[in-house]
């Protein structure tokens, strides 16, 4: 049987829960609080590639003893594992091209995104915390990437000019979005696929995080996509799997932007 | 009709013609002087217009993320697979790849950009540069030249990317003590990518990878060196970045 490790149905925690949905696998749900640091206590399943993912917090599926981390590879174990659903479907050039946004995305979109909503959900949320006890838990962290991360969230680092920087670092990326699903019914081209379900779970909360680079007027195309994508049963069922009243507030720190600027 | 741009055999550009290789692919190679901006001219970004290289054309489709077109020379084309069939050696290939890609292959290219890039074209013409820099279409790409043309690297960032580098090594390191390739049983995509980023490490990095330090890493290098494929592909090398593959060979 299947364990996903995840927290509420929102950014990278998203993904494996849609992609389980459509494939109808059965798997044990195993939730946790990120922000209650639960993925670093001894229990939790853990192999070097765990400590090092570069997506930190994000989602892990464990197959018997394989513990497999980083979503957008972990949409496509699923979609190898369960051939039926297609969700690679076509051929090596759409799949070519499911991998290229696959990539696209964890580089271009993700760090802005989990910028834009740590600073709006998740900076707020640890300022309820005992300050001393938080720091402390932070400094524990490894490896250092990841510890500077989450001392960025509670630090204030997040000054109006460094996100408004974001948001326009995010044009960008998101035009190519929208270019995109100008020309093909999906993003990888006329079939739903892995790509859909990752664009999906970071594009969804670019509405509210970042109205003035996504939103009905800027980008008719995303937003029909996204409500498309909500209409799909495996996307519903996935989101109703919240335990929170706001699971669209979930955030953790993400994937670092470009060290290159 | 199978044509590749790219450079030289090393880090991005290495890839797909490494895989080509492996697979037994015969192509069109069209070779771009990255220190001459050939990637930034008009008739290269009618192929690729984000300007980076490598890119594939493929009966008319391009591709030009080297990492995923590795995945399609293996789908699409006869020879050995490059690819374990095992689920679960896939997913520890794609996630090394990233590693790779992300992570570890951009801390060694800022050194390697700051000690060997930049210096190759700064003594060009001011305003050369300038224009140069003005045609690339990516901004991250205008910034990663400007800072190599007229060294503006910042020390902390150089320091950074050579903590990367060592954590990135020692990562690596203990990764090959439990398993003979990097997806696990079965030699694929990620050793060649890993190939590409590493050939040099004992190089670049001598106190740090070295038969004593690193010996897994460094008979990891030398079997891949060993494999025809690398051979061919590193003989297509035009500058001495591509010779020093050469370190490589094993003293009888």
């Amino acid at each position: 049987m299947l364990e996903l490790y995840h927290w509420e149905p929102n950014i990278y925690y998203l993904k494996p829960l849609i992609a389980l949905k459509e494939v109808r696998a059965p798997f044990t749900s195993r939730y946790f609080d990120p922000t209650s640091f639960e993925q670093y206590s001894p229990s939790f399943p853990q192999n070097t590639e765990s400590g090092l993912h570069l997506e930190r917090e994000g989602p892990v599926l464990v197959d018997g003893v394989t513990v497999l981390s980083s979503s957008f590879f972990i949409l496509e174990y699923i979609a190898e594992a369960f051939p039926a659903a297609n969700l690679l479907p076509g051929d090596a050039y759409e799949h070519y091209r499911a991998r290229a946004w696959g990539q696209f995305a964890a580089l271009q979109l993700s760090p802005g995104v989990c910028a834009l909503g740590c600073a709006k959900y998740l900076a707020p949320t640890l300022k309820s915390r005992d300050p001393g006890q938080l720091k402390a838990r932070i400094e524990r962290i490894e490896p250092q990437e990841r510890r500077a991360a989450w001392a960025a969230v509670i630090d204030g680092s997040y000054s109006e000019q460094a996100l408004a920087a974001v948001r326009d670092r995010l044009a960008a990326p998101v035009k190519r979005f929208e270019d995109a699903l100008g020309q093909t019914a999906w993003l990888a081209g006329p079939a739903y696929s892995v790509a859909d379900i990752d664009a999906f779970a970071m594009l969804s909360p670019l509405p509210d995080v970042a109205p003035e680079v996504v939103s009905e007027k800027a980008t008719p195309r995303i937003l029909q996509f996204l409500h498309r994508m909500r209409e799909r049963p495996a996307v519903r069922q996935a989101l109703a799997l919240a335990k929170t009243a706001r699971p669209q507030e979930a955030f953790v720190p993400g994937a670092e932007p470009s060290r290159w600027g | 009709m199978l044509t590749l741009y790219h450079w030289e055999p090393n880090a991005n550009s290495g890839k797909p013609m490494l895989a080509l290789a492996e697979k037994g692919v015969e192509y069109q190679s069209h070779y771009l002087d990255l220190l001459n901006f050939d990637q930034h001219k008009p008739e290269y970004l009618k192929i690729n217009p984000d300007g980076t290289i490598p890119a594939l054309v493929h009966d008319g489709k391009i591709l030009t993320e080297s990492t995923p077109m590795m995945e399609y020379i293996d789908e699409t084309f006869d020879g050995p697979p490059l690819r374990p069939t095992d689920p679960k050696e896939r997913w520890r290939m794609r996630w090394w790849m990233r590693f790779f890609d992300s992570y570890f292959a951009p801390s060694l290219s800022m050194i390697g950009w700051s000690v060997f890039v930049g210096p190759a074209v700064r003594n060009r013409d001011r305003a050369e540069l300038e224009a140069a820099i003005e045609r690339i279409p990516l901004e991250s790409r205008r910034i990663a030249w400007r800072k190599a043309m007229f060294n503006q690297f910042s020390e902390a960032e150089l320091a950074e990317s050579r903590r990367r580098g060592a954590f990135g090594t020692a990562a690596l390191e203990q990764h090959l003590t439990a398993h003979p390739w990097i997806a696990g049983n079965t030699f694929s995509l990620a050793d060649i990518n890993g190939f590409n980023l590493g050939y040099a490490l004992p190089l670049s990095q001598p106190d740090r990878c070295n038969d004593e330090k690193t010996p897994h890493i460094m008979e990891w290098l030398r079997k891949i060196y060993e494999r025809p494929a690398t051979k061919a592909t590193w003989a297509k090398g035009r500058t001495q970045m591509a010779s020093r593959v050469t370190l490589l060979q094993r003293k009888s």
